[in-house]
């Protein structure tokens, strides 16, 4: 069997009260708050986020999302592509909340085999939905990032999945729904996970005894703390009120939250079946998910509204060809600059003459660092963010980086919506994977700055 | 070199709703021939400059407008220095002998691009690159400008009073009003820290001129102005992306002013010259004109118009016609228009705007993200 051995949890900068949901919908409140992306955010850029916080090499990326942009276009090759990732093994596992502990299975597998050496098994959830849908209050934004290789802080011990068809929530075209949440309560949620649990204990010949906690993705906290009741355990935190349920995330949340703690756990993923996972927890790791929770902002309802896209105008003038994504994507993608090797300058992007001295094919290619300072900046109003046109709802700011280690790059800063408070010379930024635009029915990525967190 | 003014033709600039780019053409060509007592068939070639597409693609621009067939025609296109390096590609052509008598034109209408600000051009720029307004590329300028010099918004709407001051005065620009500094700080932003009144317009308008050698302008009889020098920089349009950038200076500039300068033998043109035209597309661009023309050492910009020494009155007057500031920047007019207030100006027939003992000054145009300038020294035979 494999093991974890790290983890990184990425929440985007906004979380909304649902106090707030309640006032502009008139539904009762749940309480607390959800986590929000920003609108250049989807499933894909928050996996590279969560991604590019794990170190060292991997010979395999997994992506796990209910919510990938593309219905054709594999998100976990653009992942690893934004991750610098090469000759890596990717795949996507999709369409059910259980596509996270489905790949952390799979990822096991891999390791177990021998057939891979270190695996990247990120899981991320944007899911769309409307304003006054029940799930508005339920479902937040998010990912988290794990690391399954040979040795590790926490084992994995064994596993047991079972499927179960029921009609749950599920999602046709471009919202979420169901037909009526309380049957999953009743008869999915706490069944499935249990049965699962038993057979695994069975296959490993222990009892509930033998475990210090389990965490398991529910459809809603009250059905996790029923079916904690019904085991007789004391429920863990499920981040309900800070965070929301981060779809298929979700799982790897509770996860990283217990890698934590050391002891003995049972980690549940739940969807039309349960996938449940036996691990050990030797050694406790300390991750980012307190950081991620606490550096985040307000936003209010009006301000979600535009972030999820029912608020402004989004067309974007004509674009390049989508071909100069492909020539340029270790510039544009990889993040890689040019070192002169006549004047000795950095410089972004990759171009056959250098921009300080014109020495013609004499360069490496570098890679740029993550954080940098402003050099000088403007907050322009006559471009929306995004380069979108037209009486944009907000003004876009962008500002000339000069980044750690060399290379000065023009980026549009993120994470802004209103408020620029300090943006200004000098104020330290780090690089962010997000959506440049959307246009010709194509998702452009690339790198924007944001203030360090 | 000499090459000789001897017709300024100049549409009214502004919102020109009811007129084509070929109807402001007609107008500005046909102006600068009465101005230089000539026909069209006395023209051997024409420079007509165009930015946007939608004013005109190619020497049919030209052509087309004025029915002007059978004769070399290049349209020219150079970002917002397009209309001054018209001038000097006709310049070249008289001094060389290649021909006699030429125009060089450029006309713009941007009010048809239905666009607040210039609308932007696409699809030049790396992908990952983001988009930057106009005036969104002079405030990393002007950003930088009060971190390292201490400037501040008050010391860039001291150009737009003084701008527009002047403009007022012009019968051809497009705005004739005076602005004080309390209406210039409380404009609507635009692109920080430049508001409304830090910007100048998108405009509509046309300009040309009739170009020869002196010694065909004298056996004309015509009254004419000299060209005597005419030079031209083009540096990255990334400035952002090239490190040694500092904001503060418009490498361009510099260097097609030292072009200029050495071609017209001047070595301090505060004393040498009188007056200057300076691109002032935002009051922060101004500013930083008056360091990267030579007129004063860097940060030294702002106290320039603090101490009122560019004043129309003051001891090194700068903009007299009210600048681009007051006549809006219909991209390939400006640097034609430029040229003909030059000469206006030397000649002594700046009506109500004339610089005193005006014999020689400059003009300078520049374009893109501050990556294309034009620099023209003209003065009395």
């Amino acid at each position: 069997m494999a093991s974890i051995s790290d983890c990184s949890v990425y929440l985007p900068v906004w979380k909304l009260k649902r106090d707030e949901i309640a006032k502009a919908t008139g539904l009762p409140s749940l309480g607390g708050e959800k986590s929000v992306a920003h609108w250049d955010e989807d499933s894909i850029t928050m996996a590279v986020e969560a991604g590019r916080m794990l170190k060292g090499s991997f010979d395999a990326l997994l992506f796990a999302s209910t919510s990938s942009p593309f219905r054709i276009k594999q998100s976990a090759s653009i992942v690893a592509s934004a991750l610098d990732l090469e000759n890596v093994f990717t795949m996507d596992f999709s369409n059910s909340f259980r596509a996270s502990t489905s790949a952390l299975i799979t990822a096991n597998e891999l390791v177990d085999s021998g057939k891979f050496e270190r695996i990247l098994v990120v899981s991320a959830d944007c899911i769309p939905i409307k304003p006054g849908n029940i799930y508005e209050q339920f479902y937040g934004d998010g990912a988290v990032a794990i690391t399954v290789e040979k040795e590790g802080v926490a084992k994995i011990i064994g596993y047991n999945s079972h499927s179960q068809p029921l009609p749950g929530a599920w999602m046709l075209k471009d919202e979420i729904m169901s037909y009526d949440m309380r049957l999953d309560a009743m008869f999915g949620y706490a069944s499935s996970i249990q049965r699962s649990a038993m057979s695994l204990l069975g296959k490993l010949g222990m009892s509930p005894m033998d475990f210090d906690r389990i965490v398991a993705s529910a459809p809603d906290p009250k059905s996790y703390e029923g079916l904690l009741k019904a085991v007789g355990a004391k429920p863990e935190e499920f981040y309900f009120r800070s965070t929301g349920i981060l779809g298929t995330a979700h799982p790897f949340l509770l996860l990283a939250s217990q890698l934590e703690k050391k002891g003995r756990i049972l980690l549940g993923g739940y969807g039309e079946g349960a996938d449940v996972i036996a691990i050990e927890i030797n050694e406790s790791l300390q991750t980012n998910l307190g950081k991620m929770l606490e550096s985040r902002k307000e936003i209010s309802y009006s301000e979600y509204l535009y972030n999820k896209g029912f608020i402004a105008n989004r067309d974007a003038p004509d674009r390049p060809p989508i071909t100069k994504l492909w020539r340029e994507e270790k510039s544009v993608i990889r993040f890689y600059g040019m070192k002169c090797n006549n004047c000795g300058t950095i410089s972004y992007p990759i171009n056959r003459c250098c921009v300080e001295c014109g020495a013609k094919d004499n360069y490496e290619e570098v890679k740029l660092g993550y954080r940098g300072k402003i050099y000088t900046f403007t907050i322009d109003y006559l471009v929306s963010p995004g380069n979108y046109v037209g009486d944009g709802a907000h003004p876009h700011c962008v500002a000339v980086v000069d980044l750690e280690g060399g290379g000065r790059v023009l980026f549009e800063i993120t994470d802004t919506l209103t408020d620029f408070k300090g943006i200004e010379c000098d104020a330290e930024v780090e690089r962010t994977f997000r959506l440049l635009f959307e246009k010709n029915n194509f998702r452009y990525y690339g790198w924007k700055a944001r203030l360090a967190r | 070199m000499e090459v000789a003014i001897i017709g300024c033709g100049v549409t009214k600039f502004g919102h020109i709703w009811d007129k084509d780019h070929d109807d402001l053409l007609v107008e500005a060509v046909y102006d600068a021939l009465r101005d230089a007592n000539l026909e069209m068939k006395d023209i051997d070639a024409v420079w007509c400059g165009t930015f946007y597409p939608f004013t005109g693609i190619s020497g049919n621009v030209f052509s087309d407008s004025l029915k002007f067939f059978g004769k070399p025609i290049s349209r020219v296109e150079n970002y917002c220095a397009t209309g001054m390096d018209n001038v000097r590609n006709a310049c070249f052509a008289v001094a060389s002998g290649a021909y006699d008598i030429v125009i060089a034109s450029g006309v713009e209408k941007l009010i048809d691009a239905g666009s607040r600000g210039i609308p932007p051009i696409e699809g030049i720029f790396s992908i990952g690159m983001p988009a930057v307004s106009a005036p969104g590329m002079f405030a990393l300028a002007a950003n930088r400008a009060f971190k390292e010099w201490g400037w501040n918004r008050e010391d860039l709407a001291l150009v737009a009073v003084k701008n527009h001051y002047n403009g007022a005065r012009h019968p051809k620009a497009h705005f004739r009003k005076e602005v004080t500094v309390e209406e210039v700080l409380k404009a609507p932003m635009v692109a920080y820290p430049l508001g409304v009144y830090d910007c100048s317009a998108v405009s509509d308008g046309a300009a040309a001129v009739v170009l020869t050698r002196p010694e065909i302008a004298k056996k004309l009889g015509c009254d004419y102005a000299v060209i005597k020098a005419i030079g031209m920089a083009v540096e990255t349009m990334h400035p952002w992306h090239r490190p040694s950038e500092s904001f503060l200076s418009f490498p361009a500039t510099v260097k097609a002013a030292k072009m200029a300068y050495k071609m017209a033998g001047i070595e301090n043109p505060r004393k040498q010259l009188d007056f200057g035209i300076v691109h002032d597309c935002f009051t922060i661009t101004e500013l930083i004109n008056y360091q990267d023309m030579l007129l004063c050492k860097p940060g030294e910009g702002a106290k320039l118009i603090r101490e009122g020494i560019t004043a129309i009155d003051g001891d090194f007057p700068i903009n007299p016609d009210g600048g681009l500031k007051s006549f809006g920047h219909p991209i390939a007019a400006s640097g034609v228009r430029m040229i003909s207030e030059l000469a206006k100006q030397v000649l002594g027939k700046a009506e109500g705007l004339q610089v005193k003992d005006a014999e020689a000054g400059f003009a300078h145009n520049l374009g893109g993200p501050y990556s294309v300038a034009t620099v023209a020294i003209v003065s009395k035979p």
